[in-house]
């Protein structure tokens, strides 16, 4: 018996058919011209407006009565001491142990991990100080001037999507990222680079991720055409990342050049680790820490804020209404900022990848909605694009608009017609952040009334209705986006235990994998092919025909 | 004729010596951090040979005094010199300002320093407009006179010049300093008149080719190095080439001093910001930063890419020899880049060891030796950065015995290849000596 027999389930359930299910948010700010007030929050640096939803204050209500009966201020105090929420993996989840910026906070395993923590990030402190003072050599003396991480996943799209995000600030480094497995990156970024002043990080939690492993084979044949030394060649041009150091070890990397982190450390959930490395060469170790901080004041605003002041819970528990009582089943995620381009792929990993699953931790199967499908784009850019399936299309969908008040990449203080021009271009970026969530939830309320009569046809008529959260950041800063992505984690795992799901196991790409090696041995022995089914069998026989 | 110099580092002070020692009634009033009672009492900001001689013989015959008060200064002259350093524009600004508000009659200023292209210009135009807004009638010439003297022969530089640079358009100023520079432009007419902005810009122009030169001449040695040629044998070959010359043409371990990298960065800094680009300056200065670490880089390969324990020796820190000024030279980004990998270093400079402490900022230490061959003792290998003529006869006998291994890296190619190597010692050199 799940989740949704319960009481509070069933009382969510009867609002949801009633007015509460009903109403439209036009009618619901007409009718109360404090609800931003109340439906807004506050921390630090970071504003969440959260009004724009179909909720009430019964609604409110009935949810937070839900998480109580699901236990939910239990569950996190249990992951952030670091027992073993991850249950089907029987460890713990403990990437706030990672950014504990004052030991007395943190008890349990989650202290006791804390000096191991500090060690592996002083020893990242000082390769990544000796690589950005020029001192990290390649073989032939000249410092290095390129880091490319061979990393996929987790190891790839946490330290991706930040140091894209803090690209305005100057840096010693060249970084490049390197994940796919089918080597036009690898192919395209060697041409440019030069194997004297390049090196290489090799990160991966498992060090036997295929993706990476034949990325970073590619990486050393290419060495090997000038550098003849082969101790030379691993220790100054690679450095590994990983949670296990006799995998490396064995790969070739000396100890010296191994960053560690442990297996109670999700992939998605270790750019807070030394995975963030390429972070610290990007941008220094004192912009590392501020990351830190902003995600350990969100931890510590998560486990000690009250329910109906806790911003993730409450965007945990606001996407449970849409999804399980709303039915809306799909989310966009809309940053209107350009350096947050990565953002939508790293919520996709962090959100779909953690929730995407249909059996309870008991094992059995759920009979009701977990993760819905999470998209996203850089929204100005997104506007000419899938708009219009939001303003016009058959689904509801659910989006967070994600915006900078301030920005910090021209200097304000300047009045040079460049620097108005791109002041006024982040004004245009915000009113149009403010009025697209606006018509979305307005609909055709929001056509001004003189122009009303040409707005008279079926073609140009706007449902609205379409929930949304706005989510300001006083600027895009280290501290701004430790904040957001640790808002983004835990309030996954607040559905999660409302879904009575683990989010930090991922059993579903595991199949995938393995039958990958099976049809790669087919595509290099054609008679195993005969196995296979029809449609596969035929797809190998034309790449064995080309 | 009555002088004042605005100015008392090396251009200044070597001016008003020289101009002193001819005749003049001089005064030399510092403009930036130099002390009047340092000057009177002897103490010179720079070590420069021959100065402290030459200033001290002015003072005691009675045509040289060092003052403070700008305002004796500019009633004390007919012809007011302005040696700024070319950092100082704030305070080249402030004294403008000055002689703009308080002069009663002509002006004639002669600019020595490196500022940039237009500045005479604009300190002529700036003055004419402090003179009509006083109601003073009187004639304001502000004229670009570029120094071209080099630390270690300054004095030699100014009073035997190649030639001296007058940037002016008004005949009677020219005529005016023509005599001034009378006794230094003997035997034939060494004054090159042109505009005041030519006259600015050439100063730039000129170090501009020779840093040029220079890097061209480094890439070609280091590259030497991979066909097995002796560069020494190509400088020949280059240096007899009419066109060409003998004169900047050795290879080493990267150029250094005060002005010289700094007046390249500030005309491409210049441009830049006019929109302009001057790629191959770029890569000039670039290339010279890297050619300062070409010893790390050979000391690196030899050492197969540990450098953690070694002890290396090193002779010379100075940006050249006779000068007692590390500023941009060599020998801070070298150490620098051997400490960082956890080399001990101990060092021997005759001059430049005071100034090496006070701009070393890396956390490790670099011992300084009061001998040459104390540097020597129990090393892995000698570093030679400076050509100091007391480093080109060692006593080869005691620096086998001194060192522990006998490896020595020159920057300065103070060494014949195969003497060293019949001597013992394994000797890498730029463009010289073994590869690595």
């Amino acid at each position: 018996m799940g989740v949704e027999t319960s009481a509070a389930w069933q009382v969510l359930q009867r609002l949801a058919q009633g007015e509460s299910g009903q109403v439209h948010l036009k009618d619901l700010f007409a009718e109360d011209a404090a609800r931003t007030e109340r439906y807004s929050l506050t921390l630090e640096d970071m504003y969440l407006d959260y009004s724009k939803n179909r909720i009430s204050d019964e609604v409110m209500a009935g949810l937070f009565a839900l998480a109580e009966q699901q236990q939910l201020g239990d569950w996190i105090a249990r992951m952030l001491r670091g027992e073993h929420v991850n249950d089907t993996e029987d460890r713990a989840a403990l990437h706030t142990a990672l950014r504990v910026t004052d030991g007395e906070s943190v008890a349990g395993f989650a202290a006791q991990v804390q000096p191991e923590v500090r060690a592996e990030l002083e020893k990242m402190t000082q390769i990544v100080n000796k690589i950005r003072a020029g001192h990290w050599r390649g073989y032939s003396g000249k410092p290095i001037t390129d880091v490319v991480n061979i990393g996929v996943g987790g190891s790839d799209l946490g330290p991706l999507m930040v140091t894209y995000a803090l690209q305005t600030q100057a840096s010693p480094i060249n970084l490049h990222f390197i994940s796919s497995i089918d080597g036009t990156q690898t192919s395209n970024l060697l041409k440019r680079l030069n194997q004297e002043t390049t090196l290489f990080v090799l990160a991966s939690k498992s060090f036997t991720t295929i993706d990476t492993l034949s990325n970073a084979e590619t990486a050393k044949d290419w060495l090997e055409e000038r550098i003849t030394n082969a101790k030379t060649l691993m220790a100054q041009h690679f450095i590994g990342v990983s949670t296990k150091p006799d995998m490396m070890t064995k790969w070739g990397i000396p100890s010296e050049n191994q960053l560690l982190f442990w297996d109670w450390v999700g992939g998605r959930y270790s750019m807070w680790s030394t995975i963030g490395f390429p972070i610290a060469l990007r941008v220094g170790m004192d912009e590392f820490y501020a990351l830190l901080e902003g995600a350990s004041l969100m931890d510590a605003h998560f486990g000690s804020a009250p329910l109906h002041e806790n911003m993730p819970v409450l965007m945990g528990l606001i996407d449970v209404w849409n999804i399980n009582f709303l039915n809306i089943q799909a989310k966009a995620i809309l940053p209107y900022d350009a350096r947050l381009k990565y953002l939508p792929s790293y919520f996709e990993q962090l959100v779909m990848e953690s929730n995407g699953k249909s059996v309870n931790r008991q094992g059995e199967p759920v009979s009701y909605k977990t993760c819905p499908i999470l998209w996203g784009e850089v929204g100005p850019n997104a506007q000419h694009a899938f708009y219009q399936l939001l303003h016009q299309g058959t689904q509801p969908v659910m989006c967070d608009f994600i915006a900078p008040i301030e920005r910090d990449d021209f200097d304000v203080r300047s009045d040079s017609h460049k620097n108005e021009s791109l002041k006024d271009q982040h004004r245009l970026a915000l009113a149009n952040c403010f009025a697209q969530s606006r018509v979305l939830m307005l609909g055709d309320a929001a056509i001004p009334q003189a122009l009303k009569p040409s707005y008279n046809t079926p073609f140009k008529h706007y449902a609205g209705n379409q929930p949304s959260n706005t989510i300001l950041l006083k600027s895009i800063s280290a501290k701004t986006l430790g904040m957001l992505v640790a808002l983004y984690e835990h309030k996954t795992f607040v559905e999660s235990v409302i879904w009575e799901i683990n989010p930090f196991d991922q059993w579903g790409v595991e199949l995938g994998k393995l039958i990958a090696k099976e049809t790669y041995q087919a595509l290099l022995d054609p008679a195993l092919a005969q196995t296979f089914d029809a449609s596969t069998a035929m797809l190998l026989s034309k790449v064995k025909s080309v | 004729m009555r002088i004042s110099v605005f100015g008392c580092e090396l251009t200044g002070l070597v001016t008003a010596g020289a101009l002193a020692h001819v005749g003049n009634d001089v005064m030399a009033l510092p403009v930036g951090h130099v002390k009047v009672d340092d000057l009177r009492a002897g103490r010179l900001p720079r070590e420069e040979p021959g100065l402290d001689s030459l200033l001290s013989q002015q003072v005691r015959e009675g045509r040289l005094q060092f003052e403070a008060d700008w305002a004796k200064g500019l009633q004390h002259a007919d012809v007011l010199i302005m040696a700024t350093p070319s950092w100082r524009m704030d305070r080249a600004e402030a004294l403008i300002k000055q002689i703009g508000e308080t002069a009663k009659g002509d002006i004639l200023v002669v600019n020595q320093s490196t500022f940039p292209i237009g500045t005479a210009d604009r300190f002529q135009a700036k003055l004419k407009l402090s003179l009509a807004e006083r109601g003073v009638v009187a004639k304001v010439s502000v004229v670009a006179m570029p120094d071209f003297i080099s630390e270690g022969s300054a004095i030699d530089n100014f009073m035997r010049p190649d030639r001296i640079v007058l940037g002016c358009d008004d005949a009677d100023s020219i005529r005016v300093i023509r005599d001034l520079l009378r006794p230094f432009n003997r035997m034939t007419d060494q004054i090159k008149v042109m505009s005041t902005r030519a006259a600015e810009y050439t100063k730039y122009a000129v170090n501009a080719l020779l840093a040029t030169r220079i890097s061209l001449i480094n890439e070609l040695a280091n590259n030497a190095e991979h066909f097995n040629v002796d560069f020494e044998e190509v400088r020949q070959g280059l240096g007899s080439d009419k066109r060409i010359g003998f004169s900047y043409l050795y290879p080493g371990c990267g150029f250094g001093g005060p002005s010289f990298a700094a007046d390249v960065k500030s005309l491409v800094k210049t441009l830049q910001t006019k929109g302009y680009d001057a790629d191959l300056l770029r890569t000039v200065l670039s290339n010279n930063e890297a050619q300062k670490e070409v010893l790390f880089r050979k000391a690196w390969r030899f050492f197969d890419n540990d450098l953690r324990g070694i002890k290396i020796g090193v002779w010379g820190l100075s940006f050249k020899p006779s000068t007692a000024t590390v500023e941009n030279a060599p020998s801070l980004k070298a150490l620098e880049s051997f400490a960082a990998q956890g080399a001990s270093i101990k060092a021997y400079d005759p001059k430049a060891m005071a100034d090496f402490a006070s701009h070393w900022t890396y956390p490790s230490q670099v011992e300084l030796v009061e001998d040459m061959y104390q540097a020597l003792d129990g090393v892995d290998a000698l570093v030679i950065l400076t050509e100091w003529k007391m480093f080109w006869s060692p006593d080869y006998a005691l620096m086998k015995r001194l060192m522990r291994r006998h490896v020595i890296f020159d920057g300065r190619n103070i060494f014949e290849p195969g003497v060293l190597q019949a001597q013992g010692f394994r000797y890498f050199g730029v463009g010289r000596g073994e590869e690595v």
